[in-house]
């Protein structure tokens, strides 16, 4: 139902700008409270040791320092965390849970595992103190190389489990062995996917604070999830839900860690402030993030392809190992997604699909961006190439050749993804989007005339062009309010938390279009359990779609309340109205109209009687949760130029071609595939967190951590199809993580294509000069 | 990641600023832009007691001309003013080349010439640039003053011999010979990132068109700016030819000795410095024939 | 990370053997020591600093332990340093073999390095490793020098 006034799919700009380039935004560092504490983490060297002693009694005594806390001073509160996300019920699954301890009791799994936490004056003072403590650490072999992990007689994670086995599922579907049989071509490669970190601009924080007076605890955390975390931290300090208020602020990017619940930090200081009765903050800092706040994401798969002679997909089998770190609070998501991702927009009878979920002495993998989607593409889409390759067909043949039809929805592979429900592409029409890519990267006339002609001239052009198919807002619920005040300006609040998406401008659209409100004159609030005590938090690309759509169902409910009292103002045959400009007015008399903010005031009377059932005010709460996700798609295509001598690669053009059904804010979308890209490239060509054999991580810094900054990522170059998801009444679908997860993939066909040598394959992520130097000079070896 | 306590000074004089550090010794440092030194004692790998702040010091930071032209720098000149100065472009062609190079403008801001040159990272742009100008530094102390030419004062892996409580003041570059060429390559991961392997040179063109002079100094390859004399042997006397560059590119691998960390191996930076010399001698020879007087 | 490579000394290998388990001579020698002591037969203890450019303030304590000793050929050395910033362990395996009157060195470290200082000092950890015992060798072959020429001239004397 879009209103008179249309604010769907208009590019507003963005009405939180203002304050976040003003310097007008909160964000938790921001926060100062009379007598405010901080606090530091003596965090292990050491991969995998047993903690044999911690003297802290110098830094105890150290002038500014208020307490030092270890494992055994928290008594009972010492108990790992739960498992945030239930295993997938995969038939057969097995999932050994192991989570994560507040502080480091007997044994330390991961460098940077925190040992003690002090509170002190100043942030000064507690890094002094950390001087003063003494750690007695026997180290223990580091399990780090996944296959290793899983063969007799390895180091273990956790004794306990007596493997360093995490979890294993198999998912199928048709014959695999049958398809395999039947092929003509069957390709098969060992892949190899490395971890990253998320990287976001601000690194986690909290503040919490105990007021032993009124018996509440309020915390500002940069969490995506503040519903969830009030609720566990209520649990966790024997307190009512009430007595706790968690704030998530503006947030400087999420991008998947910050959902990570029930970290270290998050539970200690709140029970800090609870002993010391004073407030306390923590400001991660960018060495501590690299430990402290989880990462993504290594995967390694043998994987094969076997298609026909004409390039249809008969199957695919793919076994893989997946590294969770050396716990795995978060279920099965990662890797689940993986094996649902790699399916894209291809019709593929039979699919088998293995995995097995592995400890290593390496911080917490969750989901970062992608969560797991990069890997099931980069696998599928280089299979295709190099089925392309074998076949003598072009790499963009061979996947319009196995495109789903745009009959085949709703499409049910039949496994099952992230949210347990079996995995339905509800929308979708591939062709389009491929032939649109096709047509802006001009892909004919590059392979036919231009790259040709560089060649002659002595540079290496190469194109890319892949597709994925990305499964978004999944379940299970938001909810939102919307009032209408008597003022006549709108509050809209919701559960979900928002750090950077542009929520403030979106629901704002959703609930003025229902209104007929202007944007400017709505307020949207988000994150603070206080406002709104219900909601799961901002992941998986739903917050448009899940939360989104809980806004539009309540301004319904408002408007339809609004009807009901205006038609008995506006008298007899007041039926069909119109809902503009802040005016309820009878469609046809515009004489006939009252302010939406006289019929607020109306809905409130101080004295008199109201019909009995009648509610007050204009207000109203609604609750969406789809039965399942809805799927988004889209193609990327890049042209790169690669230095032969130098082995330095650079990005010409990047196309977007994209689905991501019902747009509501087309410069919001743009800005999310941007970042995005960004990311992917970030990820694919410069990125690597570097772990040696002993666990030890090489670059914790920015200055070792290469982020790709404005200067090393193009202009990208978009171009939008809506096919509306049918799971929600608005159509969308969502957006947040699509530009991050086919870049991988696009380089690596990018990169081949330039250097034409089919003795150079890229397998593995990143990419970098040094890497692809080794493999121009492997090529060259193999020749002579 | 806060510093360890320390005590900190702001002369507003060289002479004070050299009382300062004769008097706490190893004790003290001085801090000029400070983009390498604070980072370090914000990680506590670098923890001294004392901090002597030169940025007050309004004598430390000029660029003039030299005596015979040429430049004299003040060793507290910003970057990022060398970058923008005529006068650089105009007598050290090659420096207003490389400035750019130096990590981001912001960081520019900072930087100084001095900082740059007596903390003598490795991958670092200005040493290799001094070394191949035929640079000199003036060097005071309490107790006197003198001249250290550019190819003897760097020494080791971040070591010059600068000695305790001597500050590099100035740095004199002599003028812009006749028929000179200069080129300057660098690889990086990044814009402003740490070289993976990079190359001054710097060419002296006789009037026959042979390689009357020859400096080939390589940055990221080895413990400091690394001087190449087996491409200098290959260049002397020659014309520019591609036979010429390409022997006195592959030369360089006789003279460097890169290590490997975890963005290039040390088979890849000597690889790239190669490359990078060719390329580099390819524009030196370019510039050096396309005049036939003085530099403009 | 390994540290490999080979040194020649002008004495013969027992005179190199003597030196190299001397820890008054070691001390003197590995830039950054502040004090070695033997504790036990084939056991050492000490302080190091080690100086590198910006940092400055990189401190470790050491245990060395030596063991599967054949004198004069060869020796194995297993290190433990802890500071502040991190750590460092390893072994390394040293052989002497003579050479042209004097010993040909060949040694091959495996060195676990963690904390800080691998975390953020990667790009230096090569180059760094490879001055300090560069700079460390050279100074045992001058106190190997000042040794030799020492009892020459007391034999000359006696």
């Amino acid at each position: 139902m879009t209103g008179a006034a249309g604010w769907i799919g208009r590019s507003v700009p963005r009405t939180e700008d203002l304050r976040l380039l003003t310097g007008r935004a909160l964000f938790v560092d921001d926060v100062h409270l009379p007598g405010l504490l901080h606090v530091a983490f003596l965090r292990s060297d050491h991969a995998h040791a047993r903690l044999r002693g911690l003297d802290v009694s110098a830094a105890r005594r150290r002038p500014g320092v208020v307490a030092v806390y270890t494992a055994a001073d928290l008594g009972d509160y010492w108990r790992t965390g739960p498992v945030l996300v239930q295993p997938v019920p995969v038939p057969g699954v097995v999932f050994h849970a192991a989570t994560q301890a507040p502080l480091v009791r007997d044994k330390v799994r991961h460098c940077g595992e925190p040992l003690a936490m002090v509170v002190a004056e100043s942030r000064y003072v507690a890094e002094d103190a950390l001087a003063d403590m003494v750690a007695d650490l026997e180290p223990l072999p580091a399990v780090v190389d996944l296959e290793a992990a899983l063969a007799p007689g390895a180091p273990l994670v956790h004794e306990s489990l007596g493997t360093n086995l995490a979890a294993h599922a198999v998912q199928r579907k048709g014959d695999y062995d049958a398809a395999r049989a039947a092929a003509d071509l069957v390709v098969s490669r060992r892949f190899r996917y490395d971890r990253g970190a998320a990287a976001a601009i601000e690194n986690r924080g909290i503040v919490a604070s105990w007021d032993p007076k009124s018996e509440e605890l309020v915390v500002w955390d940069t969490t995506q999830a503040p519903i969830p975390i009030r609720n566990g931290l209520a649990q966790f300090l024997g307190l009512r839900e009430s007595q706790v208020r968690v704030i998530a602020p503006f947030i400087g990017g999420g991008f998947g860690p910050k959902i990570m619940m029930y970290y270290p930090e998050e539970l200690l200081l709140p029970w800090a402030s609870l002993q010391l009765g004073r407030p306390i903050k923590w400001i991660e800092d960018r060495q501590e993030n690299f430990y402290a706040t989880t990462q993504e994401r290594l995967q390694i798969h043998d994987a094969e392809l076997a298609v026909t002679r004409d390039g249809k997909i008969l199957g695919v089998r793919d076994r893989f190992l997946h590294d969770t770190g050396a716990y795995d609070p978060y279920g099965l998501t990662i890797p689940i997604n993986s094996q649902c991702t790699l399916l894209g927009l291809y019709d593929v009878p039979s699919y088998e699909s293995e995995f097995t979920v592995v400890f290593t002495n390496r911080p917490i993998v969750t989901p970062v961006r992608g969560a797991g989607r990069q890997h099931g593409v980069f696998v599928m889409e280089r299979l295709l190439d190099f089925a392309a390759r074998g076949l003598g067909l072009d790499p963009v043949e061979i996947r319009r050749r196995n495109l789903l039809p745009p009959e085949a929805f709703p499409h049910n592979h039949q496994i099952l993804f992230q949210d347990s429900a079996p995995l339905v592409y509800d929308s979708g029409d591939y062709a389009p989007l491929l032939e649109r890519a096709v047509e802006m990267i001009d892909y004919e006339r590059f392979k036919r005339e231009e790259q040709p002609r560089a060649r002659r001239e002595g540079r290496r052009l190469g194109v890319g062009l892949v597709s994925y198919v990305e499964g978004t807002g999944i379940g299970p619920y938001e909810g939102a309010r919307v009032t209408v005040q008597p003022s006549g300006g709108v509050r809209v609040v919701t559960g979900v938390g928002t750090q950077g998406q542009g929520h403030f401008t979106t629901f704002a659209q959703i609930v003025a279009d229902v209104l007929g409100v202007d944007v400017g004159g709505i307020e949207v609030i988000t994150g603070d359990t206080r406002e709104f005590a219900w909601g799961t938090g901002t992941f998986a690309s739903r917050g448009i779609v899940v939360a989104g759509t809980a806004c539009h169902e309540a301004a319904l409910r408002v408007r339809s309340k609004a009807v009901a009292l205006a038609a008995e103002l506006l008298g007899p045959g007041a039926q069909d109205l119109v809902f503009d400009g802040g005016r309820v007015s009878v469609r046809g008399s515009p004489d006939r109209s009252i302010p939406l903010a006289e019929l607020a005031r109306r809905a409130n009377p101080l004295r008199g009687a109201v019909r009995p059932g009648t509610e007050p005010g204009l207000e109203a709460t609604a609750y969406f949760g789809p039965d399942r996700g809805s799927t988004a798609s889209g193609i990327h295509a890049m042209i790169v130029e690669v230095d032969p001598e130098a082995a330095m690669v650079a990005i010409r053009r990047y196309v977007v071609v994209h689905d991501c059904g019902r747009v509501i804010n087309p410069q919001i979308v743009e800005g999310q595939i941007q970042g995005g890209v960004a990311h992917g490239i970030g990820n694919a060509f410069y990125e690597q967190l570097v772990w040696d054999e002993n666990g030890q991580l090489l670059n914790a810094s920015l200055m070792d951590y290469l982020l790709p900054t404005a200067l090393d990522v193009p202009t990208v170059e978009m171009a939008h199809r809506e096919t509306p998801s049918p799971l929600n009444p608005l159509g969308v679908k969502g957006v947040g993580e699509a530009g991050a997860i086919p870049t991988g993939a696009a380089f690596a066909q990018a990169v081949e294509d330039a250097l034409d040598d089919p003795g150079l394959e890229i397998l593995e992520i990143p990419l970098s000069p040094n890497r692809l130097f080794e493999l121009m000079q492997a090529g060259k070896g193999a020749d002579a | 990641m806060k510093p360890a306590p320390f005590d900190y000074h702001a002369p507003t004089r060289l002479d004070e600023a050299l009382q300062l550090l004769a008097e706490h010794g190893s004790d003290a440092k001085p801090l000029a832009g400070g983009q390498s030194l604070v980072p370090a004692m914000n990680f506590r790998l670098a923890q001294p007691a004392v901090l002597v702040d030169l940025n007050g010091v309004a004598e430390l930071a000029h660029v003039t001309w030299g005596r015979d032209g040429g430049l004299r720098l003040g060793a507290m000149t910003r970057q990022r003013v060398l970058e923008r100065d005529r006068l650089v472009a105009d007598q050290a062609p090659l420096l207003a080349e490389a400035v750019p190079h130096i990590a981001h403008a912001q960081i520019r801001n900072r930087g100084t010439v001095g900082g740059s040159l007596a903390h003598a990272d490795p991958a670092s742009e200005l040493p290799a640039v001094m070394v191949a100008l035929g640079a000199r530094f003036r060097v005071r102390s309490l107790t006197g003053e003198r001249w250290i030419p550019a190819a003897e004062f760097f020494i080791g892996l971040f070591t010059t011999t600068l000695e305790s409580g001597e500050l590099l003041v100035e740095c004199e570059i002599p003028p812009p010979p006749a028929r000179a060429g200069w080129g300057f390559e660098e690889a990086a991961r990044r814009h402003g990132d740490y070289a993976l392997a990079g190359v001054a040179a710097h060419l002296e063109l006789a009037d026959d068109g042979r390689c009357a002079e020859a400096r080939v100094v390589l940055f990221g390859v080895g413990e400091g700016p690394t001087s190449s004399p087996s491409a200098r042997d290959a260049l002397l006397g020659e014309k520019a030819t591609d036979g010429v560059v390409g022997a006195a590119a592959a030369a360089v691998a006789k003279d460097i000795e890169p290590s490997s960390d975890i963005h290039a191996s040390a088979a890849y930076r000597h690889y790239l410095a190669q490359v990078l010399t060719g390329r580099a001698l390819g524009r030196a020879f370019a510039r050096a024939g396309a005049v036939a007087g003085p530099v403009p | 990370m390994i540290v490999e490579g080979t040194y020649s000394f002008t004495g013969r290998p027992q005179a190199v053997w003597d030196l190299l388990l001397d820890p008054t001579v070691i001390a003197k020698s590995m830039p950054g020591t502040k004090e070695l002591v033997r504790t036990a037969p084939d056991r050492y203890q000490g302080k190091m600093q080690v100086t590198v450019g910006p940092i400055t303030a990189a401190e470790f304590a050491v245990e060395i332990a030596l063991s599967d000793l054949e004198p004069p050929q060869r020796f194995v050395m297993t290190i433990d340093g802890t500071g502040r910033f991190g750590f460092t362990r390893g072994r390394a395996r040293v052989d002497l073999q003579p050479e042209n009157g004097g010993t040909r060195m060949a040694y091959h470290a495996d060195l676990q390095v963690g904390g800080k200082i691998a975390s953020v000092g990667q790009r230096l950890l090569d180059m760094v490793s490879r001055a300090l015992l560069r700079s460390g060798l050279q100074a045992l072959s001058r106190e190997l020098e000042e040794r030799l020429a020492q009892d020459g001239r007391t034999e000359e004397a006696g």
